[in-house]
């Protein structure tokens, strides 16, 4: 007689051995590796990124008449990709013979030093851009004359009374350094935000990891 | 995971964990990667459970909510890869069970869709219509109808 799907379910188990609970070994030194492993793949197509930015601006810079900002901005992201290179280097030589918290606490460590330079770099480059984007503008050659001459002479037009040092307002310093004093103040967290924006979600996943980890210790 | 908890809160109960991950992978590996991520989740949420059901209860929809995840996942993965791994079905292992009907039923089973397959797996499981209405988050009265229309297609896969 044809057996029902019920006694074939439970026959099958009965005799048979299937149930026998795999090994937990390895989980998280899995998971581990599979953090670290996928961070250090999107920190390599970032630093590539950095690096082709600091190749094009220069032709961009050229082609749209702002070469003064495309210089010091390609200066700027080549520092930055060296600045990445040493820090992939020291993500290489972690060491991966320990334990996988030890592994994990290691990069994560790599982690916070990475963000503080990176906030602390931010404080700098913030205000370092803007610069170069005003000097950028102020250099711009439209039809023989500059962006910066062209926009003194309406000001001293609005303003006629106001002081000029080597022709140019010192009207405009004032919210010139307010801003680069805001983007200074703020840069780090603006750092922050991006390193967040960028690498959040890993991030989150090694810090549940890690605290798993530390529970299991417990 | 304490090795403790491991020992007494899980593996008394692995037999209903290993079945349910059974039926929703193909491979050795990919059931041991089921297997674990549902102990690590129990482990994770141990302290959401609040008594309202049983232990075992509890167990089978969280086995079931991770292997459904799991599986929503990787069918993801499949369509936003263009991997070179190879599909499923070239992957399946060729014996899991010893028991040759029971492979069948298996393979029967895993025919179905994700949901049919948990309730399936609950009947057989002896649960009552109100425990599989509960784990599967429905009522009790669809339940009846969709396990005799499973078991209906599952004979006929099975002849």
């Amino acid at each position: 007689m044809e057996k029902s799907i019920e006694t074939i379910w439970k026959e099958g188990f009965l005799k048979d051995d299937a149930l026998v609970a795999p090994k937990l070994n390895d989980l998280y030194n899995q998971k581990s590796i599979d953090i670290v492993e996928k961070f250090k793949r999107m920190y390599k197509i970032n630093r590539i990124a950095i690096i082709a930015f600091a190749i094009l601006i220069i032709p961009i810079s050229y082609i749209t008449k702002m070469i003064y900002m495309g210089i010091p901005m390609s200066l700027l992201f080549i520092s930055v990709s060296f600045i990445a290179q040493k820090f992939s280097k020291q993500l290489d030589n972690i060491d991966k013979n320990t334990s996988s918290y030890d592994y994990l606490s290691s990069f994560d460590k790599w982690v916070q030093d990475m963000i503080f330079v990176n906030s602390k770099l931010s404080t700098f480059m913030y205000p370092y851009i803007f610069t170069a984007m005003v000097i950028g503008f102020w250099f711009i050659d439209l039809n023989g004359t500059t962006g910066g001459a062209l926009f003194v002479n309406g000001f001293i037009s609005e303003f006629p009374n106001t002081t000029l040092v080597n022709g140019f307002p010192v009207l405009l310093l004032i919210p010139y350094f307010i801003i680069i004093g805001i983007l200074a103040f703020f840069g780090g967290r603006i750092g922050r935000w991006d390193i967040n924006l960028v690498y959040g979600g890993i991030l989150s996943r090694l810090k549940d990891l890690l605290s798993d980890m530390e529970d299991l210790k417990n | 995971m304490s090795s403790d908890f491991y020992t007494t809160q899980i593996l008394p109960y692995a037999a209903i964990i290993i079945k349910i991950c059974r039926a929703y992978t193909n491979t050795q590996e990919d059931f041991e990667d089921y297997y674990q991520e549902v102990c690590l989740q129990i482990w994770r949420s141990r302290d959401n459970f609040k008594g309202q059901s049983t232990w075992s209860t509890w167990i089978y929809r969280l086995t079931l909510n991770v292997c459904l995840t799991f599986l929503k996942k990787k069918n993801n993965n499949s369509q936003n890869n263009t991997s070179d791994l190879l599909p499923d079905e070239v992957l399946v292992d060729s014996k899991v069970f010893s028991d040759e009907s029971l492979s069948q039923l298996y393979d029967a089973i895993k025919q179905l869709s994700e949901i049919d397959r948990g309730v399936i797996l609950l009947y057989l499981e002896e649960k009552s219509y109100q425990e599989i209405a509960d784990i599967m988050g429905t009522n009790t009265n669809n339940i009846g109808v969709r396990i005799s229309r499973i078991k209906e297609r599952l004979k006929k896969i099975l002849n």
